[in-house]
Parts: C-alpha cells; sequence; structure tokens
C-alpha cells in the first residue's frame, strides 16, 4: 500500500526503471541489463541505487512485487520479479510527457532537427 | 576476461540487511559480478579497480540507505496503527468480531434465543415506559416558548388554590403589567348542533388574548378580537380535531355557523393541528376544548365578588422576568386588589385571598411526574436484573473458553483486543434483543396508553420519535456493556494456569464470589421492588376503604344541559327537571330520583356565606362552602345518612322559606357541639346577602373531590328555590346543567335505555352526556393509584421471577461444576441429606445477603414515593415484613431444586467424571 505521494519529477533512474518495466515483468538484473540497452550504455543502475529504488517505488506505489513466472529465465537463484502498476504507468507517463516538452522546445530552438 | 572474485562479493553483500540478502542473495550476487564484468569491459584493465571501488560505494550506501528506508517504513506502519488507524482496518476487525460472535451464537441457540427473548422483554417494555416519559414530562407544551407560561391562581386561607373570580381577574388584567400578556379561560359543556349529528362538546370561554398568550395563532381565519369579546359577539375558533370530524378539513367552514345550545356562532378560525388547551391534568378547567368562544363577563360576573373562583389565568412572562419574581408580584397584586376593590363587609375575605404563579409546565405534569418516574425507575430495575442474569449467564459460558483466551493472550492479542471480542457477543445480544424490543415497544405503549388513567395529561402526544430511538440506542449499548464487561474483564484477567498440561476449568472460589454477587445484587433490587409495590398495593387498597359518604352501589348518573333555544327562561327549565324527576321516580326498578348541580368526587366550587348571628369564636374562619344545588330526591338517592333534622323535599318550593342542609364538617366547625338545625345563613357579604336560608338538617360528609383530599364544608340548597334569574342565565349555565341520579334496585346499566327513552319522551332532540354508574366514577377516580399500583406490582413480581431464576441459576452451575467434588465426598460417607443442606444454606447466604441489602436501600429510597401514598408509611413495617418472608420463601424454593439434584448423584459417575 502507497505511504507517500511519488515526488515530481521523476529521478531519472526511477523513470528508466519503470520503462523497462512498462511492457513485461522483469527481475532486478533485466531491468539492469535493460536500461543499460535502451540507454545505450549511458545509465549504468548499480545493485545497490537499483534494489533501493525498486524499494521505494514499491512504497509509493508505482512498481509490486509478484511471484516469478514459470518460464522466467533466472540468473542465479530465483530473484523477484517487479511489475509496473497504473500509478507507475500514469507517472512514467507524465514524465515522458514532461521530457516530451522539453525536446519540443529544443526543436523549436533549432537545436534539434524535427 | 578474468573473473572477479565470488567470494570477495558475497562478502560485501552481508553489508545487506538481513530481509535482502535472505531473499535476494544470489541475484545480488549475480548483478554485482554482472556490474564489474560490464565496466571491465567498458573501461578495460582499468575499469576494474574503478569497478570495485564503484560496487563497494554502492553496497555501502545502499546498506546504509535501505536500512533509513526500512525504519521509516516502520515508524509510519507504527503511527498509522496508534494514531490513524486506517478506518477499514478498524471496521474490518469489528466485523471480523462481530461474524465469530455471530459463530458462537448459532452454535447455542437456546442460550441465544433465551437472552435475546429476555433482552426483547425488559428492553421493550423499558421503551415502552419512556415513550410515555418522554410525551409527558420531556417534550416541550405545543406553545411558543412554554417556559414562558404561568399558571395564576388564588387560595383563600389554607383553602386552595382556585382560579380567579370575575372581578379579581378584571382587577388584575387591569393592573397586571409585570406580564407580557395575560388570558382567562373557562370549560363548559354545550350541544353543539347544526353539522350532523349533534354532540355535546366542550367549549372553553376565553379571553382575546388567549392565543396571544400562548403564541399560537389559527391555521385558519383568524382569533377572536377584543371586540368580540367586550361585546358578546357569537364568534367561534374550532380545534383541528373538530374541524376535521364535522367539516372533513374543509377550509370553507370558517364563515359557516354552529349551533352551540342551539345559539347560532360564527366560525372565524380553525386551530392548528396538535394544539391542545387546556391541557388535562391541571386541576380545574383541564378538558381539551373543541371550541373556542370569548369568554364575554356579564355584568353579573362582574359583581360576584368572593364567589365563583373557577377562571383559569395563564400568563407569559416579560422577557426577562422570572418565576419567583412573578410569584411574589401576583402574591402582592391579588391581596392589594382584594383590599381595594372588596366591599368593606368582606374584608375578612380580603385579608384571606393570596395569589400565586407558577410554571404552566409544572401545573400541566407535576402531579404526574413522580408517578410516572416511579413506574420508570421500577421498569429499569428490572432491566438491571436481566442483565445481572444474562451477565452470569454470559460468563458461565465464556469460562467454558477460557483455555481459548489464554491461547490467543498468548500469541499476542492484547487485552483490549479480547474484551473488545468478547463485548462483540453480548453487543450482538443486545443488539437483535433491542430490535425486537423496540417492536415490542411500540405495542407496549399502545397498552400503557390504553390503560393509563385519562386524567394523565398529553397522552395523544405519545408515541415515537427521534428522542426515544436515541433513547433505545442508548439503551442497546449500556445493556452490552451491563452483560459482556463483567464476563469480558473476568475472562482476559492474566492468570498463569489456564494453560498447564491437564489444568481444568473450575469455579474457584472467585467466580463464586462473582455468581453470588450478581445473584445478592438482583435479589436486593427485586426487594426494593417488591416494597415499592407492596407500599402502592396497600395504599391503593387503604383508599378504595376510604368511605365515600353515600352508597356507590346501584346508582346510576347522567348529565343533561338544557339550551337557551327552546328553555329561554326559568320557567320552562324548572318545568322540565320536575317533569323529568317524576318521571324517572316512576320507572320500575328506581327506588330514588334527584338531580344536583355536581356530583361527589368531582371539582368543587366555592362560595362565600353569611352565618346570622354568628359566635365571636368563627368570625375569622373562611366562610366559603360548596353550594350543592339538589332537585328530587338527591340526597336519599345518593345514600347520604342524615344526622340531624331532615332531608330536603317536596315542600321546599320555591315559594317556601329558603332553606339549607350543612354536612356535618360545616355544622362541626362553625357550631361545634351546638345543634344548628333553625339557625340561618345567606350567600354573600354581612352587608349584601342573599336571602336568609333556615339550615333543616345536617346530613354526614361525603367525599366531595378525589378520596385522598380533605372534606370541606358543604351546603345542600333546594334548586326550586333558586332565583329565576340564576336559573335561567345561559352564560355560564350551571343551573341548567344537571346531574342526574337514580338509585335502583336493578343493575344501574339496566336502566339505561329506559331513562334514555323517558328523556326522548320530554325533548327528542336532546343528547344525553355522561351515563355511568357511580361505581364507574369512583373507579376513574382512583385510576391513577391503580395504575401506579399495577404497574409497580408488575415489574416487582417479574424481578423476582428473574431473581429466583437467576439464584437457582447459580445453584445449578455451582452443583454442576462441583459433582466431581460431590461424589468424592459421598464416596468418603457423607449422607444426601448433608449435601442437600450444604447446597441450600450456600443459596439461603446469598439470599440472605441480598435480602439484607435491598430492605435496607428500600428503608432509604421509600420516601420517594410519599407523595404517592395514601393512609401510610413509606416504611410501614408490615410491608417490608411481608417482603422479607415473600423473598425468604422464593429463595428457598429456588434453591431446593439445584439442591434436589444434588440428592441423586451417582458417586461413581461422578468419580469416573473426576
Amino acid at each position: 500500500m502507497p505511504t507517500t505521494k511519488p515526488p515530481a519529477p521523476l529521478e531519472p533512474h526511477w523513470f528508466q526503471i519503470l520503462l523497462a518495466l512498462a511492457d513485461r515483468d522483469l527481475h532486478g538484473l533485466a531491468i539492469m541489463h535493460d536500461v543499460l540497452e535502451r540507454t545505450g550504455g549511458r545509465m549504468r543502475l548499480w545493485p545497490g541505487m537499483l534494489y533501493r529504488a525498486l524499494g521505494r517505488l514499491a512504497d509509493i506505489g508505482l512498481v509490486t512485487e509478484i511471484e516469478p513466472p514459470d518460464d522466467a529465465p533466472i540468473a542465479g537463484g530465483r530473484p523477484r520479479f517487479f511489475r509496473i502498476t497504473t500509478a507507475g504507468r500514469r507517472a512514467c507517463a507524465a514524465e515522458a510527457e514532461r521530457l516530451a516538452g522539453f525536446v519540443a522546445v529544443a526543436r523549436r530552438k533549432k537545436l534539434l532537427r524535427a | 576476461m578474468p573473473r572477479p572474485s565470488s567470494a570477495f562479493v558475497r562478502l560485501l553483500l552481508r553489508a545487506y540487511p538481513r530481509h535482502l540478502r535472505v531473499r535476494e542473495r544470489d541475484a545480488l550476487e549475480a548483478a554485482c559480478i554482472a556490474c564489474l564484468a560490464r565496466e571491465r569491459a567498458r573501461l578495460g584493465r582499468l575499469g576494474v579497480p574503478y569497478a570495485w571501488r564503484r560496487l563497494i560505494a554502492d553496497t555501502i550506501t545502499a546498506a546504509i540507505l535501505l536500512r533509513v528506508d526500512e525504519r521509516r517504513r516502520r515508524r509510519l506502519a507504527w503511527h498509522h496503527s496508534q494514531h490513524s488507524a486506517p478506518k477499514e482496518i478498524l471496521m474490518t476487525r469489528i466485523w471480523q468480531d462481530v461474524k465469530y460472535a455471530a459463530r458462537l451464537l448459532q452454535r447455542a441457540p437456546v442460550f441465544s434465543l433465551v437472552v435475546i427473548a429476555t433482552l426483547a422483554v425488559t428492553i421493550g417494555a423499558t421503551t415502552a415506559v419512556f415513550t410515555v416519559v418522554n410525551g409527558v414530562l420531556l417534550r416541550a407544551l405545543p406553545y411558543r416558548d412554554p417556559t414562558r407560561l404561568v399558571l395564576l391562581q388564588e387560595a383563600i386561607g389554607e383553602m386552595g388554590p382556585w382560579g380567579f373570580s370575575a372581578p379579581d381577574y378584571l382587577a388584575f388584567e387591569a393592573r397586571a403589567g409585570l406580564f407580557e400578556s395575560i388570558a382567562a379561560f373557562r370549560n363548559r359543556e354545550y350541544e353543539l348542533s347544526g353539522v350532523e349529528p349533534p354532540e355535546r362538546v366542550i367549549v372553553t370561554r376565553a379571553s382575546a388574548t388567549l392565543f396571544e398568550t400562548l403564541g399560537v395563532r389559527p391555521a385558519l381565519g383568524r382569533p377572536f378580537t377584543r371586540e368580540d369579546d367586550e361585546s358578546a359577539r357569537p364568534v367561534a375558533v374550532l380545534s383541528d380535531a373538530l374541524w376535521t370530524r364535522k367539516f372533513a378539513r374543509d377550509p370553507a367552514a370558517v364563515g359557516r355557523a354552529i349551533l352551540l345550545d342551539r345559539q347560532p356562532f360564527t366560525i372565524v378560525g380553525v386551530m392548528p393541528n396538535g394544539f391542545i388547551f387546556p391541557q388535562r391534568g391541571l386541576l380545574i378547567n383541564n378538558v381539551p376544548a373543541d371550541v373556542y368562544v370569548p369568554i364575554a363577563f356579564t355584568p353579573s360576573d362582574r359583581r360576584g365578588f368572593g364567589s365563583m373562583y373557577a377562571n383559569g389565568v395563564v400568563a407569559r412572562l416579560k422577557p426577562g422576568g422570572t418565576v419567583t419574581q412573578a410569584n411574589v408580584d401576583t402574591r402582592a397584586l391579588v391581596q392589594a386588589n382584594a383590599r381595594e376593590i372588596y366591599p368593606a363587609a368582606l374584608s375578612g375575605l380580603a385579608a384571606a385571598v393570596s395569589g400565586s404563579a407558577t410554571p404552566l409546565t409544572d401545573e400541566v405534569i407535576g402531579r404526574s411526574r413522580t408517578l410516572l418516574w416511579v413506574v420508570f425507575a421500577a421498569v429499569g430495575c428490572v432491566l438491571l436484573i436481566a442483565c445481572a442474569d444474562i451477565a452470569s449467564l454470559i460468563l458461565a459460558r465464556a469460562m467454558a473458553r477460557e483455555r481459548e483466551i489464554a491461547v490467543r493472550s498468548a500469541l499476542g492479542a492484547g487485552r483490549g483486543r479480547l474484551i473488545r471480542q468478547l463485548l462483540a457477543e453480548s453487543a450482538l445480544l443486545a443488539s437483535i434483543g433491542s430490535v425486537l424490543g423496540l417492536l415490542l415497544a411500540v405495542w407496549l405503549s399502545r397498552a400503557l396508553v390504553a390503560l393509563a388513567p385519562s386524567t394523565l395529561p398529553r397522552l395523544h402526544e405519545i408515541g415515537l420519535d427521534a428522542r426515544v430511538l436515541l433513547f433505545t440506542a442508548a439503551l442497546t449499548v449500556v445493556t452490552a456493556l451491563l452483560c459482556g464487561m463483567l464476563p469480558a474483564l473476568e475472562l482476559t484477567r492474566p492468570r498463569g494456569s489456564a494453560l498447564k498440561d491437564g489444568s481444568r476449568t473450575s469455579t474457584g472460589r472467585r467466580e463464586r464470589r462473582i455468581f453470588g454477587t450478581l445473584v445478592a445484587a438482583q435479589l436486593a433490587i427485586a426487594v426494593v421492588l417488591l416494597v415499592g409495590g407492596g407500599l402502592l398495593l396497600r395504599s391503593f387498597s387503604k383508599l378504595m376503604a376510604v368511605d365515600t359518604g353515600f352508597r356507590v352501589e346501584r346508582l346510576l348518573t347522567l348529565g343533561i344541559s338544557l339550551p337557551a333555544q327552546g328553555y329561554r327562561d326559568a320557567a320552562s327549565v324548572r318545568g322540565f327537571y320536575s317533569r323529568l324527576l317524576d318521571d324517572l321516580s316512576q320507572v320500575p326498578g328506581v327506588s330514588a330520583a334527584g338531580a344536583s348541580t355536581g356530583l361527589p368526587l368531582g371539582v368543587r366550587d366555592l362560595r362565600v356565606f353569611t352565618i346570622e348571628q354568628e359566635s365571636p369564636a368563627t368570625r375569622e374562619l373562611p366562610h366559603s362552602a360548596d353550594p350543592e344545588y339538589v332537585a328530587g330526591r338527591y340526597v336519599e338517592a345518593l345514600g347520604i345518612p342524615l344526622k340531624r333534622g331532615r332531608y330536603l323535599g317536596a315542600e321546599d318550593a320555591a315559594a317556601s322559606e329558603p332553606v339549607a342542609v350543612i354536612n356535618e364538617t360545616m355544622a362541626r366547625r362553625f357550631w361545634g357541639t351546638s345543634d344548628p338545625i333553625g339557625q340561618r345563613i345567606a350567600w354573600g357579604l354581612e352587608s349584601q346577602h342573599g336571602p336568609w336560608m333556615r339550615i333543616v338538617g345536617v346530613v354526614g360528609d361525603v367525599k366531595q373531590g378525589a378520596l385522598n383530599t380533605e372534606t370541606i364544608s358543604q351546603t345542600y340548597v333546594p334548586w326550586m328555590q333558586v332565583s329565576d334569574g340564576m336559573i335561567a342565565d345561559n352564560v355560564v349555565g350551571i343551573m341548567r346543567s344537571l346531574r342526574v341520579a337514580l338509585r335502583g334496585e336493578v343493575e344501574p346499566t339496566a336502566l339505561t335505555d329506559t331513562v334514555r327513552a323517558r328523556i326522548r319522551a320530554i325533548d327528542f332532540a336532546l343528547p344525553v352526556t355522561s351515563v355511568q354508574t357511580m361505581s364507574e366514577i369512583v373507579k376513574r377516580s382512583t385510576a391513577v393509584p391503580r395504575f401506579n399500583a399495577l404497574l409497580v406490582s408488575l415489574f416487582a413480581v417479574l424481578a423476582l421471577l428473574l431473581a429466583a431464576i437467576g439464584i437457582a441459576g447459580m445453584l445449578a452451575m455451582s452443583v454442576s461444576r462441583r459433582m466431581p467434588e460431590l461424589g468424592i465426598r459421598m464416596a468418603l460417607g457423607a449422607q444426601r441429606q448433608t449435601l442437600f443442606a450444604m447446597v441450600i444454606r450456600q443459596g439461603m447466604i446469598t439470599a440472605a445477603a441480598g435480602l439484607a441489602t435491598g430492605l435496607l436501600s428500600a428503608w432509604l429510597v421509600s420516601r420517594v414515593l410519599s407523595s404517592l401514598l395514601f393512609g401510610i408509611s413509606p416504611r410501614d413495617p408490615m410491608t417490608f415484613a411481608t417482603v422479607a418472608g415473600l423473598l425468604g420463601v422464593v429463595a428457598l424454593v429456588a434453591c431446593a431444586l439445584p439442591a434436589w439434584s444434588v440428592t441423586r448423584v451417582d458417586p461413581l459417575k461422578a468419580l469416573r467424571a473426576e
């Protein structure tokens, strides 16, 4: 049960974790790999930072822990799987829109090609 | 690429919080290794130390922050549970407790039904009585700001209080600046015709200021005005009930004419629904009116000093005024007025006249307060006894769950949580009981209203309202606590032995003391109720033994009032009654027929008189007597004994010497041991009086008012010798409205049809009212003490029954639990009789404790009943002794059954159980 409201705007690594979970449930290591690939190596999540972020995201109800699926690929033991919640989707979408706004401004100022 | 040391990574992982390590050790290790590999791949050999440094920093930071997060989570969770437990969590727990309690009760259907039935009856009875108390005592009178209304009364010396005479009221009204407004009113019965069918109605003749004083305006039309009053205009305002009954609530009724005593009156207004005036409960003018007309004092009224103290007066205090001040001012003004306006010869009376002001609410309900609160206290006591019984039952049943409670406590359930769980059971029982009780209360309150004396005020206002519902809800909570708290506290009391292997639940000394205390308390309350009921019953029987002064049996009475239309003058009125009494005397089965302006046990009037050649010793006494104008053989019909001289007779006609017969009280007071026969008295003052009347007889005293009131001076004057003017007067109409009394040789009800036929033969259209036997009149006059005695005694018997069940139940349970012990005793040689006596002794010790406590409590509180008792002291020793004996016998019988069961114990079976 969420105990505090999510801060706005989202921490960058929180945003990336939510993006990783947006279309599928993943465990911690898979989230690290997904973020690394999607950001082209620009964001490198470390274990402590990742698990703390997952704990805080669960506290405020943006993600929830689920039972691992039977066919889940595992890397060392039986890790916890995480799923984004509806509130998490909304928070992630809001952050994406915020960032898209910045991109639109940058395009208008011809810093970026359309 | 060489792999990093997994052992070192595992060592590093020990910095994480334990719960994370336990669950995620492998995943964390894999993640750490993946990070090290990632950095090595990105930065080459130089990335390895960088990766280790980053990993160690990340681990240490995460270890600290994860612990901080955990602590914050725990702190938030604690705060939620302590200060702002989510409503959902609390409600969920309560709902769980209720469901669990319901399951337990379902498994014990007999117990549940007995308890629910007991609670339904006792809560229903308590709510029903409260409904009556609420309607009569607690609801405000249906007037604007009723706390500002006072009733003004006059008294003459020790006699009174009475109403105001007309001249006294007019003088008071002219000078009563101490009140915001003031009004006089007086009731009279009229024949209502002009709308079918004709009937007798109560008409209140009132000042134009009455409705303004009460603060209620007609819902339709207008009130009558001062001009209507002063010019005696024939206008009328109807009550809502009459308008509904006679005109089907048609607004076009305003402006129509009705006939009162065959005189036309124009309807100018209709009072709103719920408006009732005058209220029952007042001493005089106490019948709610159907019609209001202007009081229109006649010149004769205005000269009536020292007589007809029969006008009720109601006043509204000015803002800031107090009742105490109004009382003082009224007394002073009445005395000042009397000294100023009374003729000189009436100076003695003027000096004795005084006034008072009391809150109208107190006058209406004051005489009913003690009665109703006593009945309420009685039914409350029954409820208390029932709660004590149920508490014993619940405790006995809950003791079987001692081990279960101990286990829950050992697993961490707090005492509060356990108590709440146990209270859920009694709360559920009380809730179901109170819902059923409320339904029962609707029926019971109607039954109470039907049984209640008709003189009880505001009976029509009794009904369920928000206050009654709130009372029932509060009663449910209190009952649940009374029934459940003791068992809950006792069962959750910490004790060490409940969980020991092989330990049995047992009735220890403490439990025996608790049960004994509960039973003793029930018995004590039952004793108090029995003493109260006993005192009221004895008081009632003493009241019924009071000599009324006349023969009650086989006496039929009825009321006739002659309207001015058809009986315009004195001759026609005299002619009607003469013919009527002659005819009725000849009805087979009638041994004597007469008529009078009033009957015994009714409301009395007072008239000033003077004595010719009076002894100086009696001059200072108030010279007021109740005048009774009688026709035919009235005094003989009532069976009033003749003490000296003769009865009034046919020879005492209009043309004969005016005569009078007085009662023993008047003879004793004014003539002492001398013979009053031949002495003369006259109505009025010494200087201005009516014709002298010679006293020709002295008759026995009759009870003029209620049976428990003092007898006052009374005169019987031949109605035929009353002046033509008074006979013909239709404003007050006393002499036109006589009560006929018939002494029968058969049951009086057998005469009713014949009597009606004889009256119809003389005047077909004349309604006959108040046909009742004297026995019914006596019964009605004792309705209040009868009601009181009946109810309190009923509750006392119920209380005794419940208490007897309580003591029997306690002993039965005690015997059942001690069965193994008793078996051992028998096996060791104890006689059955010895065990029988032991059980009886245990029960009677408890009963004796309850009896002693109850008698002492009754001794202390019985004085509350003083105002309700007649001829008996509230500490009557006979009553107390009878109750003690009765309770002793009942307790003995209640103990006998469980004691007898001991004698049937089979020692072998009992030992096998052990």
